[in-house]
């Protein structure tokens, strides 16, 4: 038990260079240009930083486990043109019916990639290439050059994306209790521990009882859903939708992992991390904008972060280990 | 529809198969000859604007019995279009009608597709090699729809003040072609604007807004946005709606989709060519160059639809000025494309 | 075990190269227009660059390693090449140039890997974005599209009066030189030790990571090597070229049997994967169907080809022909890489598993 606190210290740990790095990118920059670190400026922030995050937080439960899901973007993409599209054609019909039909395809594409990798033993890698693809192609035979516009949006969704509370945008707030929900579920839950134990050392857990394809399976389907909740951000966001929707996002939210500190070796990180990480690099991205970078520079720039990011973040890992060796040793 | 794609496969072989046999038969006319193939290529096939486009194409090749086949890649590069291209090529289409995605990469195979005799006509976006294409079909000279896009942004903004451009991909030739025209018409007649940058949205809805959001963080002070890309225009009004923002938008958009933003005052004004006579005039150039009846020759004419069009330098045909929308007319225009 | 592996693996290696060859067949009885020379040339000139590449990304995913940045290595070679020929007028400076970008953008994410210990996955996610950048810094908004006819001709004529594009010289060589790497010599059966077990090969005294960093190299110059034939076959440098590329190459390598797990692939099974890929979009681009459904083809493909050894191999263990592989516990369930210990502090665990499997 004291083993498992010190472990959780550690995980807190490794957030924290994340939170100043932030910090530290939004008040240099607010020097040079206020209207960065205005509540307008932050708020931009964080409404660009909701979609990924939520993603985010939910790939993070699969990235603790060793998996990866490649599919988020083409999934969120048609979640969020499909209940476009249906309420578009059901005019009247109640805002809970898209929710529905929103978590409902990403549930579906989530339990066919569970039951692949989960049950049939297939790379994660593999199969959520294949469905990246086998997704996009779906939905634009189904788009077309269709496209879902303002006055299509349910309502409630275009609230959603444009409203806040507290100054904090609604997007946001969904964002952060998906992050929240997932980490406690990840640290408290017996179902959630058992995707750390999973993460670290498969065989082990596999021999100590767990039951792994059902946890691999069950986390798909969840994330499946979780991406569902995306798409419906995504559509409250833009209020547009088409085929192109989410195209290449998800290299993104694997990167908004890593950058918080959600280990690619599997065992290690949190969703509140994976969270902090996206807003970290809306952050920066907007950041080099604001101190005047080139528009062909930024890219660059972000792309030389990321590395430093991943190089800092796993020499603090690294020496966090240590230290929990160390601390384990002593209490032993 | 695996049904459906394979007997229209089965339709177009057969259809072509007469044709070839019908081509060699008939002498040259003025007229177009009818049954020609023709392949019908958009920078993209998921966007509203070539949809448009195509629906012009279409219309022209039933009024000349010709086989159209809409064919193009799912993202808009030129490396993608080539195999679109090259598939023209294999099944012996007559002719291509191109909006190319790159001013460059699908020179080589258009040149290929050249020597298997097909004609090449480029509609709504041209190649930097003119001798690779007949004629270029386009909506109206560089120039003529930069300064015009400066002109709304200026009415609405008063002549003073700073303006932003939102660009569809940093590569994208017509709007680079634009944006320089606007530089010189800001220099030559607007000395109180200044332009405070040009942000690249790539013709993606997502990223476009998002480059709308650093414009007002990096330019609080912004006047106006040009945005001349449909995809660009579309989400700097849907951002400008759902933020409450000041900032006056204009550039080049589809009625379809701008009439919302139109009618309840998130845009003022803004314009647009008709992509639906591009396609037509472009399909019919094509079929007028596969019925060995247009070669690209200055002054050289052709008709389209009962109108005279007549090439500039290098096989260049302008279909006339973009069209400006407000909510006098939105509505009607709304209904069309 | 060793001999199992490989017997299992060569039935799909041959699984593959018999769906080629059922391809070409049934391309060549369905329509002339698939066999005619002329699409068989655009169909290799279309699929080289993504064979170039899956040349060397098969060993690094044998040895467990990915490189996500190829498509911008690829396009910053092509950048170099403009930029360099525009500079000097000089096609054989710019080449040269080309190749050492590219082999220098392989010696940054290797060195990343190898000697910091980070995870190839998240390093070149990073670099990926880095040199894509890099291409808008060198290119701007201007594509360099004047390049000398004589070296463009090369992309645009076959080879005297066949069929065939220059570029297959490249492929042969270099698919030569690569199937001689991993089947011929002691550096391949090295790449195969340290993809099944990276402790134990590094106990039995393989240099594992200088061959991982020389791996990275080979890529990385491999990318060069395909940015040179992208640049002449569309006779221009762009900085938006090969988008998403890499995922294309990635899942060639895997529908060619290599597996993610690493320890298994052979150069055989890539090849025909990567032709069997671009013949199988080619034949139904003629059929009619449009680019959606080449999408969805392609990822059904992938999908098909990681499924059916593994029911194969399902089939055989509840017939009674347990393998040795069958005992193992993680097979059948999850697949997941055997269990190197994660935030391990020495450099033996550190940051090389891909996590993704």
């Amino acid at each position: 038990m004291t083993g498992r606190n010190v472990a959780s210290t550690a995980l807190k740990a490794r957030e924290f260079p994340i939170l100043v790095a932030l910090a530290a990118v939004v008040v240099t920059t607010g020097l040079v240009n206020p209207t960065f670190a205005s509540s307008e400026g932050i708020s931009a922030i964080l409404i660009e930083s909701s979609v990924i995050g939520l993603l985010a937080a939910s790939q993070s439960m699969l990235i603790i486990m060793r998996q990866i899901d490649l599919s988020v973007g083409s999934t969120t993409g048609l979640v969020a043109f499909l209940v476009g599209q249906n309420a578009a054609a059901n005019i009247g019909v109640p805002f809970t019916i898209s929710v529905v039909v929103g978590m409902a395809v990403g549930f579906a594409v989530g339990i066919v990639n569970g039951f692949f990798i989960a049950y049939l033993g297939l790379p994660s890698l593999v199969v959520t290439i294949a469905m990246l693809y086998v997704v996009r192609g779906v939905f634009s035979q189904l788009a077309g050059g269709e496209t879902i516009t303002a006055d299509q949006v349910p309502a409630p969704l275009v609230e959603l994306g444009s409203g806040s509370i507290f100054g904090v945008p609604y997007l946001f707030v969904c964002a952060l209790i998906g992050a929240i929900s997932v980490t406690l579920l990840l640290r408290y839950s017996r179902w959630g521990r058992d995707l750390y134990a999973i993460g670290s050392n498969p065989e082990a857990a596999l021999r100590v009882g767990i039951p792994v394809a059902r946890r691999t399976f069950v986390a798909f389907a969840l994330s499946g859903i979780f991406t569902g909740v995306a798409g419906l951000l995504l559509l409250g966001r833009f209020s547009f939708a088409d085929a192109t929707s989410g195209l290449g996002i998800e290299l993104y939210v694997i990167a908004a992992c890593v950058i918080g500190g959600v280990a690619i070796a599997g065992g290690v990180g949190t969703a509140m991390g994976a969270l902090i990480g996206a807003v970290l690099l809306q952050t920066i991205t907007f950041a080099l904008g604001a101190l005047g970078v080139s528009q062909f520079w930024q890219q660059a720039v972000a792309g030389a972060l990321l590395v430093l990011a991943i190089t800092f973040d796993r020499v603090v890992a690294v020496r966090s280990a240590r230290r929990v060796v160390r601390q384990v040793e002593v209490l032993a | 529809m695996v049904k459906t794609s394979l007997a229209t496969k089965a339709v177009a072989v057969t259809l072509g198969v007469l044709v070839i046999a019908g081509l060699t038969a008939m002498p040259a006319q003025a007229a177009p000859k009818s049954g020609l193939k023709i392949a019908i290529i958009p920078k993209a096939i998921n966007n509203g604007y070539f949809t448009a486009w195509n629906k012009g194409a279409q219309k022209a090749c039933k009024e000349i019995s010709a086989t159209c086949k809409y064919m193009g890649p799912t993202t808009a590069t030129g490396p993608a279009q080539v195999a679109f291209i090259n598939q023209a090529i294999q099944q012996g289409y007559n002719a291509i009608v191109i909006s190319a995605a790159d001013q460059n990469a699908i020179t080589p195979a258009l040149k290929k597709a050249i020597a298997r005799k097909i004609c090449i006509v480029t509609s709504d976006a041209d190649i930097t090699d003119t001798k690779s294409r007949t004629v270029a079909v386009l909506p109206a000279s560089s120039e003529r729809i930069g300064a015009a896009e400066v002109d709304w942004i200026a009415a609405q903004i008063g002549n003073k003040g700073k303006v932003a451009v939102l660009s569809a991909a940093a590569t994208a030739a017509n709007q680079n072609a634009w944006i320089d025209a606007m530089k010189r018409q800001l220099a030559a007649k607007y000395p109180n604007i200044t332009l405070a940058g040009v942000y690249y949205g790539d013709d993606d809805a997502t990223k476009s807004a998002q480059q709308y959001g650093q414009i007002l963080t990096e330019h609080p002070d912004i006047a106006g946005i040009i945005s001349p890309t449909t995809v660009g225009i579309r989400a700097a009004a849907q951002e400008k709606k759902s933020k409450g923002s000041k900032v006056a938008i204009t550039g080049l958009g589809l009625p379809s989709e701008m009439a919302p933003y139109v009618l309840d005052g998130t845009v003022k004004e803004f314009g647009l060519w008709n992509p639906i006579d591009l396609g037509y005039v472009g399909t019919m150039a094509a079929a007028e160059c596969a019925s060995g009846n247009l070669k690209q020759a200055n002054g050289a004419k052709f008709t389209a639809g009962g109108k005279s069009y007549t090439q500039g330098a290098n096989g260049v045909v302008y279909l006339g000025d973009p069209y400006k929308f407000d909510s006098s007319n939105i509505v009607a225009f709304s209904k069309i494309y | 075990m060793m001999a199992l592996q490989r017997l299992r693996l060569t039935a799909w290696d041959r699984g593959i190269v018999l769906l080629l060859i059922l391809t070409l067949l049934f391309g060549g009885m369905f329509s002339e227009l698939f066999m005619a020379g002329d699409n068989l040339n655009f169909v290799i000139s279309d699929v080289s660059e993504v064979l170039l590449i899956a040349f060397p990304m098969a060993l690094l995913i044998i040895v467990r390693d990915i490189d996500l940045s190829v498509a911008s290595s690829l396009t910053l070679a092509s950048a170099v090449i403009g930029i360099t020929y525009e500079a000097t007028l000089s096609m054989p400076i710019a080449v040269v140039a080309g190749l050492a970008t590219g082999s220098l953008c392989g010696l940054v994410n290797g060195l990343l890997v190898t000697k910091l210990g980070l995870s190839s996955l998240a390093v070149t996610i990073g670099t990926l974005a880095l040199y894509r950048g890099l291409c808008f810094v060198l290119l701007g908004d201007m594509p360099i599209s004047s390049f000398p006819m004589e070296w463009t001709d090369l992309a645009f004529y076959p080879i005297g009066s066949t069929f065939l594009p220059w570029s297959v010289v490249l492929l042969a060589l270099f698919g030569a030189l690569f199937w001689y790497l991993l089947h011929g010599t002691r550096f391949g059966r090295w790449c195969y030790a340290i993809g099944q077990g990276e402790e134990a090969a590094a106990y039995s005294g393989i240099p594992v990571d200088r061959v991982r960093l020389l791996l990275f190299v080979m890529t990385g110059f491999m990318a060069g090597l395909a940015g040179l034939v992208y640049t002449l076959r569309f006779a221009s440098a762009s900085p938006d070229g090969a988008m998403g590329y890499e995922l294309i190459v990635i899942a060639a390598v895997l529908f060619g049997g290599v597996a993610i797990a690493g320890g298994i692939g052979t150069m055989w099974g890539v090849i025909a994967a990567v032709l069997v890929w671009g013949a199988s979009r080619s034949l139904l681009q003629l059929a009619g169907f449009d680019a959606n459904a080449l999408v969805i083809v392609s990822g059904l493909l992938l999908l098909v080809s990681v499924a059916i050894p593994q029911l194969i191999s399902r089939l055989r263990e509840q017939l009674g022909h347990r393998s040795p592989r069958g005992g193992n516990p993680t097979r059948g369930e999850a697949s997941l890489p055997s269990g190197n210990e994660v935030v391990h502090p020495s450099p033996a665990g550190a940051g090389h598993d891909q996590g993704s499997n």
